[in-house]
This record gives structure tokens, sequence and C-alpha cells, in this order.
């Protein structure tokens, strides 16, 4: 890919999000003005603790739920004003990928590469996509319920990939797996990226976020407290980067809370 | 979209082990009615038979047409065997009289008190309760299940909107388990012939509709499922709530709403109403008693005198009969309102439960609604006039019970003459049709139609509401 090329695709971002509020029923914020923007070709990881926002971030813009206050878009489209155009333009893989227990690998597959929009594949495709995310060809027509973790999100990865859609969303994928594991799948997610996906990730590894990542987002209570490009990131230690934004943004939110107690 | 996953849903159900526990449950259950009740029939239609042959057997042993005892039976019927409804708690025989009050006797329990206690295993049972519960069981997860399971946020993290969803999950449920119930009915129904029950184009018809009625009240537990899965997060609360639904539909409602209506509506005890006629009755014949003892015959031959108190009593015993006759009609009227009074409220108000619905609309089909004891004592009572007048051409008097004196002489010169069975009126049963059965179980029908519509309805809009994450 040219610079040029590069330069024009980053003018329009694929996966965005316009100062995302998210207040919830019980008035806990999940989500205060939160701005982001994932160009094609690049990867964004979401960094955070229990709780910081991540999954509601993923949630709105699988229109799951709906945002207090601004806008999500994936492709340009408003999440909210046409939620299923803006879905036809991303794919999902959750943190614990649950297929059809009674469906085989190929039924799997061939069921929600279809929901995703996709009817011209045929079995070879699905063949080809399975073999490319590491599932044995055994595999492909045993039932999904005697898959373990690990063959679940392949095959979760494999739909993604069939789909074909440019934007990407991973709810923390990698969790759960075991270091071969996480790393193929780290691999398959560099790959994606290398085809020009946009990718969101949610993740607690911090240090698969700085091997891959184009772009970390340090998130706390709703807020993108820090965002760091993979340049700014070399040499630096991302953990203790990590452990600085939380701490600070905890103590700053402590201290303005005894100060709003004083008063 | 729909298409996709309807398709999915049919697949998913015939592949799950809970379908095929489903189906071999169902087949072996609808399949047994079937044969149960074609059994049961053939043995009522034998019994029969006997019966009415044996009627015959007495009438050609007799001289005399007064000393028949004449007796009718409620001809079998098959569907009554499939769905019996009332059809084994009323009286099958009657003591046939020229005039007077008639008496059903002699019910099926009667005969096999343990079906009193258990109960037949007819199709109206394995509708109305098993296959109600098994819709239950097998729809209670429909939604919340896949949200536990995680395939439902997979499922609409695409472009899918959630009306296709949840339409083409409710249509390929139910498509998927009426598979499970129509196989084994057409077995059933093939069984029919091949077992020797020959059922007539309108007894096919009735039979098509009670089975259509079965999936449609099938079905609308299936909705009721899938609604409250809808409405709910974890599939442990969805069976809860559905269990106890239906043990309220299934078993408290029809009960309930017959101590209900007791309760607002009164009626006499029938023991009360008999023990009037007998006090009444007996009142009357004290008051006839002097004029019994005052009877004065003219001359001295004694068949003239037995002649002439025949007539003297018949006399007496045709105006007393009059009177007993307008008090029980009068008292039996009084009786009938409140009865059905309080019969219409009963219904009425358990009408509220689909499963009392099915049972009405399925019984009125089948002919074994509350209205067969009516329909059957109805038709004895039009024959009772045909065999009155008959009786009264042949004896000369008609019979009624009350006092009565035969004097029969026999010349021994004479062969005596044996009677003819063939003269003896038949008694045809009408059974109801299948026209009068669709009208008549139009409102339970269409109560079907709405339960199915309102569960339909509801599953539909609570899924739209339903939180996905």
């Amino acid at each position: 890919m040219d610079d040029q090329h590069n330069e024009t695709i980053k003018q329009a971002p694929l996966l965005e999000a316009r100062n995302l509020t998210k207040v919830y029923e019980d008035g806990v914020k999940a989500l205060d003005n939160l701005q982001l923007k994932v160009h094609p070709g690049e990867i964004f990881a979401m960094l955070g603790g229990n709780g910081a926002g991540k999954t509601t971030t993923i949630n709105i813009f699988l229109d799951f739920i709906q945002p207090t206050s601004g806008n999500a878009f994936i492709n340009g489209v408003d999440v909210n004003k046409d939620p299923l155009e803006a879905k036809k333009n991303v794919a999902f893989v959750s943190e614990n990928v649950q297929l059809y227990p009674n469906f085989t690998a190929i039924q799997n597959v061939d069921f929600f590469v279809r929901l995703g929009g996709k009817s011209n594949y045929k079995r070879n495709d699905y063949e080809a996509a399975l073999l490319r995310v590491g599932l044995q060809r055994e595999a492909f027509d045993k039932k999904l319920k005697d898959f373990s973790k690990g063959m679940r999100q392949k095959c979760g990865i494999a739909i993604a990939i069939l789909k074909d859609a440019p934007a990407i969303l991973l709810d923390e994928p990698t969790s759960g797996l075991d270091p071969k594991a996480g790393k193929e799948f780290t691999r398959l997610v560099g790959e994606l990226r290398d085809e020009g996906k946009a990718i969101l990730m949610s993740t607690h590894d911090i240090f698969r976020a700085k091997e891959i990542a184009d772009h970390v987002g340090i998130l706390n209570a709703g807020v993108l407290v820090a965002q760091k490009t993979y340049n700014e990131l070399k040499g630096v230690n991302l953990e203790n980067l990590y452990v600085e934004y939380m701490a600070g943004y905890m103590e700053e939110a402590t201290g303005s809370l005894i100060n709003s107690l004083a008063e | 979209m729909f298409k996709l996953i309807f398709i999915k849903e049919l697949k998913e159900i015939i592949q799950s082990s809970r379908f095929t526990i489903s189906f071999a449950v169902c087949s072996v259950l609808i399949i047994l009615s079937f044969f149960m009740g074609a059994q049961n029939y053939l043995a009522s239609q034998a019994q029969y038979e006997a019966a009415v042959q044996e009627n015959r057997k007495q009438i050609a042993a007799n001289t005399e047409w007064i000393m028949v005892n004449h007796s009718i039976m409620l001809p079998p019927q098959p569907l009554m065997a499939l769905v019996n409804g009332i059809s084994n708690d009323i009286g099958r025989n009657i003591e046939m009289s020229g005039r007077g009050e008639l008496r059903a006797d002699n019910t099926r329990f009667n005969d096999e008190p343990i079906f009193a206690v258990f109960r037949f295993m007819d199709l109206e049972f394995i509708f109305g309760i098993v296959l109600s519960l098994f819709a239950i069981i097998f729809a209670y997860d429909a939604i919340n299940g896949e949200k536990v399971g995680g395939t439902l946020k997979l499922c609409f993290a695409n472009s899918v909107s959630r009306a296709s969803f949840i339409g083409g999950k409710l249509a390929g449920s139910f498509v998927g388990l009426s598979i499970a119930l129509l196989i084994p009915m057409l077995i059933g129904c093939t069984l029919l012939p091949v077992l020797g029950v020959q059922l007539t184009s309108d007894e096919w018809i009735r039979l098509g509709i009670i089975l259509a009625s079965g999936l449609a009240y099938f079905g609308l537990f299936l909705a009721l499922a899938i609604g409250i899965s809808a409405m709910t997060n974890r599939p442990s609360n969805s069976f809860l709530i559905g269990l106890v639904f239906w043990i309220f539909a299934v078993l408290i409602v029809p009960r309930a709403s017959v101590l209900i209506s007791g309760r607002m509506i009164d009626v006499p005890n029938v023991d009360d109403i008999t023990s009037q006629k007998n006090r009444y009755r007996t009142q009357l014949f004290e008051e006839d008693r002097p004029k019994m003892s005052s009877f004065k015959p003219e001359g001295t031959d004694p068949q003239n005198v037995m002649q002439q108190f025949s007539s003297y009593m018949r006399e007496l015993s045709s105006k007393r009969q009059e009177k007993i006759d307008a008090f029980t009609e009068r008292i039996n009227e009084d009786y009938e309102n409140k009865r059905r009074e309080q019969e219409k409220l009963a219904l009425n108000l358990s009408r509220v439960s689909p499963a009392s619905v099915f049972t009405l609309a399925s019984t009125e089909l089948a002919g074994t609604s509350l209205k067969l004891q009516n329909r059957f004592m109805d038709s004895a009572t039009d024959y009772q006039n045909v065999y009155g007048n008959f009786m009264q051409e042949k004896t000369g008097e008609n019979q009624g019970g009350g006092f009565r004196m035969i004097m029969i002489t026999t010349d021994d010169q004479e062969e005596p003459e044996y009677l003819d069975p063939n003269e003896m009126p038949r008694f045809e049963y009408k059974p109801v049709s299948a026209s009068m059965a669709t009208a008549s179980s139009m409102t339970d029908l269409g109560l079907l139609i709405l339960f199915n519509l309102l569960f339909f309805g509801g599953a539909f809009a609570a899924f739209l509401k339903y939180d996905l994450r």
C-alpha cells in the first residue's frame, strides 16, 4: 500500500466514536465523552480494567445499547440511525465465541456467514478459512459441543474473515486462550490489519496490545485517559504507563470526590 | 433473513436430543391413544351389538308386547373413543317407557371403575396435558438460552432485524415441533382403518379439525414459552414461570371456574328435586286412595269387573300422571335453567384458560361435550313418543309405570305366537354432523386462534424490547 493511498483512507475512519457518553439507568457513567477513530489497516487496542467501558463501547457499535449522547459510526454510517446498514460493515469476535452446539463447525460457519450477508460461498471456501485460522480438518464436521474454547475462537475468527467486512470488533478475544493459541490469534489479527481492515480490540493484555496495536487507548471509568501510537510506545514500559495513568486518574478522581464532599 | 433463521431453527431443533426424546414420547403417546381408542371403540361396538341382539331375543321370547321390557342404548362412535369427553361419565342405557321421565343408567365406569380413578388416555389428554407441557419444556430457553449461550449476540452483530429473527424462530420452532406431532398423527389415522374402524367422511373432517386444533393449542403454548423466554434473562426463571402458567391453565382454572360458578349461582340438589317429586307423587296417590276404595263395579262377571277396574285405575293414573308431569316439568325446567346458567358461567370463566378452550373445542367436535347427554336424552324422548304410540297400538295402553294389572289367558289348544322383534321401532341416535360440530365449536376455535395471535404477538413484542447483551 503506497503512502498516498494510506493517506487517503486515513481521512475516512471506518470506526469512529464521536463524544460517546453512556449513563446506565442506575446512574453509573460507563462512558464519558469518548472520542476515537480507527482507520483502514489499523488496530486500536482499548486497555482498561473491569468496568472501564471497553465492552460498553463495543456494545454501542453493535447497537446492543443506545448511547446517552454522542454517535458511533461504522464506515460513515451512524449506528443509531441505521444499525442494519452499519452492521453490514462490521464483523465481531467476542471474548468467548459461542456457536450452536448441535451444529458442526462447517454448519455454524455457513449459518453465520450467510447471516452476515454472504451467500455465495461454497464448502471449499469455508474449509479454506477454517484451515487458515488453524483448525484441523478432522474438526470440520464435528459438533461444536465437543470443541475447546480455542477451537471456538478459531471458528469465530473464520466467520469474521469470511464476512469480509471492512471493520472488525474484537472483545477481549485472547482472554482465556493458552499462549500458543493467543499467539496464533495475534498473527491472524495482524494479517487482517494488513489486508486493510480497521480493528477495534478491547483487551486486558497489555503486552499483546503493545505487540500488534497501531494505537493504544487506556480507558478508566469511561474516560479515555491516554492514547498512544505504536511509535510513541516504542521503548516505553506500557505496564508502568498503564498503572501510572490508572493511578493518576484514580488519585484525581478521589481528590475531586473528597473536594466535592468537603464542599 | 427470515428464511435463513427459520431453516437454522428447524435444523437445530431436529438435530437436538430434546427433539429426539420428544418425538419418541409424542409418537408413542399419540399412536397409543389412536390404538387404544380403536380397541375401545371395537369393544364398545361389540358390546353394543350384543346388547341390541339380547334386546331382540328378549322381545322374540315374549308372546305379549305388554310383557316386553325394552331398553335403548347410546351407540358408540369412533370419535368418542378418541376424544372421550363425557361419553364415559353418562348413562348409556335407558329403560324405555311410553311416558314419564326417562333415566339413563349404566355408565362406562360401572363396568370399569378403575378408569374412573385414572381415566383413559385419549387425544384430549395427550394434547391437553402432555403436549402442552412438552411445548414448554421445548421452548422455555428459546431466547434466553441463546443469550446465555452467546449465540444471540453473535447473530445480532450482523445486519439482522429483530422481527425477522423472532419471526423465523417462532415459525421454525412451530414447524419443527409440528413435524414431531404430524408424523404420529398420520400413522394413528392410518391405524384406524387397518384396525377395522371405518370413519365416515364427516368423521374424518371432524377428526382433522380436532388434530388441527390440537396443533393450534400446542402452538400457543410454544409461543407462550418463547414469549416468557424473551422476557427473562435466565432459562431457569422462564421454565419456572412457564410451569406455573401451565399449572394454572391446565389444572387450576378449569376446576376453579366450576367452583366459582357454583358459589355464584345456586342450583338445587338433584336429590332434593327427586325427593320433591316423590313427595308430590305420594301426596297425589294418597289423595286418590279414597277414590280407589270407592270403586264400585257394575255387574259381577270377573272379566268385566277386571276391565272396569283397569279402566278406572288407568283414568286415575292418567290424571295423576298429568299433574305429576306438569309438576315435574316445572321443577325440571327451573332446575335446568339454573343448571344451564351455572354451567354457562363455569364454561365462560374457564375459557380464560387455553386448556379449557381446547377441551371444549375438541369434545364439541368429537360429539362428546356436555351436549352429548342432552342429545342422547332428546333422541330418547323423541323415541319415547314413537315407542308410546307403538305400545298403545299393540297393547291398547301406553305404559308409564304406576298401577298395572294384566290378565293373560291361554288356550292349551293354541300354539302361542311369539313376537317379531322387527316390529319394534328402531331407536336412532343422530350423532353431531361436521357442520354442526364446527358451528358450535366456532367460539372455542376462534379463541384458540386468538390465544395463538396473542401469544405469538406477545413473544414478538417481548423480543423487540429484549436486551441482547
